[in-house]
């Protein structure tokens, strides 16, 4: 953990009265101390990315259209780490709209839209989540794997939810989800997937796992794309297979996998679809 | 309203709260309410809670823990308030506590400046019928932003 101090550069307008939260620490190790002790059921350490509008104006200003269009979809790609601070409006959307669509004319020839355009599914999820309020805990639309919802558990299973799977991306994933509370979003359709089709968990299950760790857990975001992922909001369930993972995810994992010569992954799309749907259910992919 | 404090919730923690922006000089109010913190079931991890901090720490708020509604209304009281204001949500939950103050107290809500402005009513079936109308409006080159 590093020593600078997340002090104050403001004053509190006014004295400080009974029952006020602190606002002054010697380090980031006494305000994590001091949470931990003010906050006893709230698992775990802090992550390493931090709160506040320098670090959210610094990846504002990394940002690249161009480079995040092409390379997007990698583990290792241009992404723009903004969801934790627009989640919590540290930057608002239209903010980073403006930044993007500057960004996007700076150059002599048109810029992929596709910046702009994840930016638009926040705005999406939201206004879905004012019309649908708590229906977003609710499948919007029957699954479309031929699988009855009670064959789903409503539990998410402890190996999953302690990176012990024995499968090296699954555990690296949920690893990194606890440590650090951010996931790429290949990463997290990836695990979804694993969890709601190989292990036949109820998307809740997962969408509650998700919101208690990521630093953007947002119902609204979250909880319509595991509905994706599932398919109760989407045409067809989503799935992956290695070929896909080892594709995008910048070669990390298979190697040394301890199941790597058993993967549940390493088959077409077609043989999965038959392993893991009933009926004529078909899956969409990446 | 003369005299209001400001009700600032985890969906504006940055400097481009409209309740800031338009009453720089008034005391705000956070406040780490255990149900929106993920209720009894599933609270939210340690990471998430600093997290929320470290943005907190960067406003002139004061922070505090306890029942949403009744903290607010116990700190327009503290500060002789006519009223609170507050930016808009989209969580239900903060709704709930809205309503709860609103009872007591005038409420005033800014919305933020919105990301795309959409001719009603917008078909939000699926993100394809919604980015037919919003792309185009989005697009550096359209007129009106």
């Amino acid at each position: 953990m590093t020593p600078s101090a997340p002090v104050s550069d403001t004053t509190p307008p006014l004295q400080p009265g009974r029952g006020d939260l602190p606002r002054t620490f010697s380090d980031r190790d006494a305000l994590v101390r001091e949470l931990a002790a003010r906050f006893p059921r709230a698992e775990g350490g802090a992550s390493t990315i931090r709160g506040g509008s320098k670090p959210a104006l610094a990846a504002l200003e990394a940002v690249d259209p161009v480079r995040y269009a092409a390379s997007r979809n990698h583990l290792d790609g241009a992404v723009s780490g903004l969801s934790p601070y627009i989640r919590h409006g540290v930057v608002t959307l239209a903010q980073v709209r403006d930044t993007v669509q500057r960004r996007m004319t700076r150059g002599p020839g048109p810029v992929s839209e596709k910046l702009l355009q994840e930016l638009a599914w926040r705005d999406y999820w939201q206004r879905l989540r004012r019309r649908l309020g708590d229906r977003i805990w609710d499948n919007l639309e029957p699954l479309k794997t031929g699988h009855p919802e009670e064959a789903y558990a409503r539990e998410l299973p402890a190996d999953i939810r302690e990176g012990r799977s024995g499968l090296a991306c699954i555990d690296a994933f949920a690893r990194q989800l606890i440590d650090t509370g951010w996931l790429h979003n290949h990463e997290r359709m990836w695990l979804a997937a694993y969890v709601v089709h190989w292990r036949r968990v109820r998307w809740q299950a997962g969408a509650r796992w998700f919101l208690r760790h990521l630093l953007d857990g947002d119902p609204a975001s979250n909880n319509l794309s595991w509905q994706w992922v599932a398919s109760s909001f989407s045409s067809k369930p989503y799935l992956f297979n290695r070929a896909n993972l080892e594709r995008f995810g910048a070669g990390r994992h298979c190697p040394g996998c301890p199941a790597a010569a058993a993967c549940p992954f390493e088959a077409s799309y077609e043989v999965l679809q038959g392993r893991l749907f009933a009926g004529e259910a078909s899956g969409e992919t990446t | 309203m003369e005299r209001p404090v400001l009700w600032i919730h985890a969906e504006a923690l940055g400097p481009a709260n409209p309740a800031l922006l338009a009453h720089p000089d008034r005391p705000a109010l956070f406040v780490f309410d255990d149900g929106l913190l993920g209720g009894a079931d599933e609270p939210i991890s340690l990471k998430r809670i600093v997290f929320l901090y470290e943005c907190l720490l960067e406003l002139p708020v004061t922070i505090r823990r306890g029942d949403g509604a009744e903290q607010v209304l116990a700190f327009a009281a503290r500060h002789r308030a006519d009223g609170v204001v507050t930016s808009a949500w989209v969580d239900p939950q903060l709704g709930g506590i809205a309503a709860t103050v609103a009872a007591t107290l005038p409420l005033q809500v800014l919305e933020p400046e919105p990301f795309v402005l959409l001719p009603e009513p917008v078909d939000l079936r699926r993100f394809s019928r919604y980015w037919r109308s919003a792309g185009p409006r989005l697009r550096p080159d359209h007129p009106t932003p």
